[in-house]
């Protein structure tokens, strides 16, 4: 509402226009926490994606709704899960995409040949899946659309191939079995076990080869189109080749920073925050499209949890620099594949055996905990519904239980 | 005294999957009982907990909780 320099807050070079690049869980919550800091200035934020914010996690479990009914005809729509929307006050450019960044004249510039100046950037432009081919039949699945497209295809029952074993994957993949395909999934190593260890991703397996998944342990090198017949091939690191009718690839996704490459805020090509989400004065930036460090190395991890932890403290940064709390990461994740509900806190050290709380593994329902001296600990429980806080406590290290 | 509602808190318990954060952001609204389900211990929310609320709306990974 205030045009001109508008001084918000008494906070230190509070800005007057705030751009977020995004509108994804990471953006919204950024865009909370700056008015509830006070913000009052002009706040833009450019949604890529033409719908209004959803979540993302609700996106494939939402795909197997009304899949497993024997009426493939009737295939309806998937009901997004909307998120409540941007905050008060917001300027809201959905369908629109940043192409460009000049941190010198302060602008962002839009697909459109618009130009947004700003005097705080928050970047939240997020990721997006990987993928080996351009075929319109290799499907991944993270936004809407996708959702939309795969399910359509999943109801004509074709037999699949999903390459990728880690949460999406597996989701995925018992998604199509219940609705019918024939699955084949391509893993190297057992699935699941990066995430939440040998004797979950060990249960994770068993539950799967029971409801009937394939399971091919190679990496996948290659995937072409040979014609005539439009199928996909597979080539294997064990030598063998899969011919596949639909692929969907569950390979990860690569952060949406191509409209950064001339900005000189890149670090070797990657958009690095520090503990606050700083990038640069005046820039932050939070959610799966940033780096940060972490031990020796860099880490992007996409969890729902880590972003909106980010991005808060990210907000607070752009308003109050480094005097806020810098961010304090409790990894919270869930998955729900082949009749098996897990919700993880902490990170799984994947060879450490679980102690069992409560529960009983044999029947796939349990409470467990792993204690970790170098990692921290973790807890998981699966087919149990445990209050999260209550699976956090049990978590943490023993020392700091109060 | 009573204080002045300012909004209304909406669960919608089918879609709720009793993953907690919103209990975390706003912990004085609402909990999850032994059985991991949600209790919303306040739906006439006033000014003052107006935030509390809006951030236990924004965290809620299924959009199962909504502001009226």
């Amino acid at each position: 509402m205030t045009a001109m320099h508008p001084s918000p807050s008494p906070s230190v070079g509070a800005p007057g226009r705030i751009v977020i690049v995004g509108h994804g869980i990471a953006g919204l919550t950024a865009g909370d926490t700056l008015r509830r800091e006070g913000f009052s200035g002009e706040l833009t934020v450019i949604g890529q994606e033409p719908h209004d914010p959803y979540s993302r996690p609700a996106l494939s479990k939402a795909m197997l709704e009304d899949l497993s009914t024997p009426s493939p005809g009737a295939v309806t729509e998937i009901e997004a899960q909307y998120l409540a929307a941007p905050s008060e006050g917001a300027t809201v450019h959905a369908g629109r995409s940043a192409v460009g960044l000049d941190p010198e004249a302060q602008t962002v510039l839009l697909d459109d040949g618009g130009v947004l100046a700003y005097d705080g950037l928050v970047i939240t432009s997020g990721a997006r899946a990987r993928r080996f081919t351009d075929s319109p039949d290799e499907y991944t699945l993270r936004g809407l659309d996708d959702a939309r497209a795969l399910r359509q295809r999943l109801a004509g029952r074709p037999a699949v191939i999903v390459i990728g074993g880690g949460p999406l994957g597996m989701e995925v993949a018992s998604a199509a079995r219940e609705a019918g395909c024939e699955v084949t999934l391509v893993h190297r190593g057992q699935p699941m076990r990066r995430h939440v260890g040998d004797v979950l991703a060990g249960l994770c397996t068993s539950a799967a080869r029971d409801r009937g998944l394939h399971l091919v342990d190679a990496s996948v090198t290659r995937v072409h189109r040979d014609a005539p017949d439009g199928g996909l091939d597979i080539e294997l690191s064990t030598g063998g080749t899969l011919r596949a009718e639909v692929i969907v690839s569950a390979i990860g996704d690569a952060p949406n920073d191509e409209w950064l490459a001339d900005s000189g805020l890149l670090t070797d090509g990657r958009l690095l925050i520090d503990d606050w989400g700083i990038v640069a004065p005046g820039v932050v930036a939070a959610g799966d499209v940033a780096w940060r460090r972490s031990g020796p190395g860099i880490q992007r991890r996409a969890l729902w949890t880590d972003a909106i932890e980010q991005a808060k403290v990210a907000a607070e940064a752009l308003l109050h620099g480094r005097s806020a709390s810098p961010a304090s990461y409790a990894p919270y994740f869930w998955t729900e594949q082949f009749g098996l509900n897990l919700r993880i806190c902490g990170e799984v050290p994947a060879e450490v055996t679980p102690t069992v709380v409560d529960g009983d593994l044999a029947e796939s329902r349990a409470v467990l905990q792993w204690e970790d001296p170098t990692q921290g600990g973790a807890a998981a429980a699966v087919n149990f519904r445990i209050p999260i806080p209550k699976l956090r406590r049990l978590a943490r290290p023993a020392p700091a239980a109060a | 005294m009573a204080a002045t509602v300012v909004a209304h808190l909406e669960l919608d318990r089918p879609r709720c999957e009793g993953h907690g954060l919103c209990e975390e952001a706003a912990p004085d609204l609402m909990h999850l009982d032994d059985e991991g389900e949600l209790v919303l211990d306040a739906t006439d929310i006033s000014e003052q907990d107006l935030e509390a609320a809006r951030t236990a709306v924004r965290v809620c990974p299924v959009a199962a909780l909504k502001l009226a």
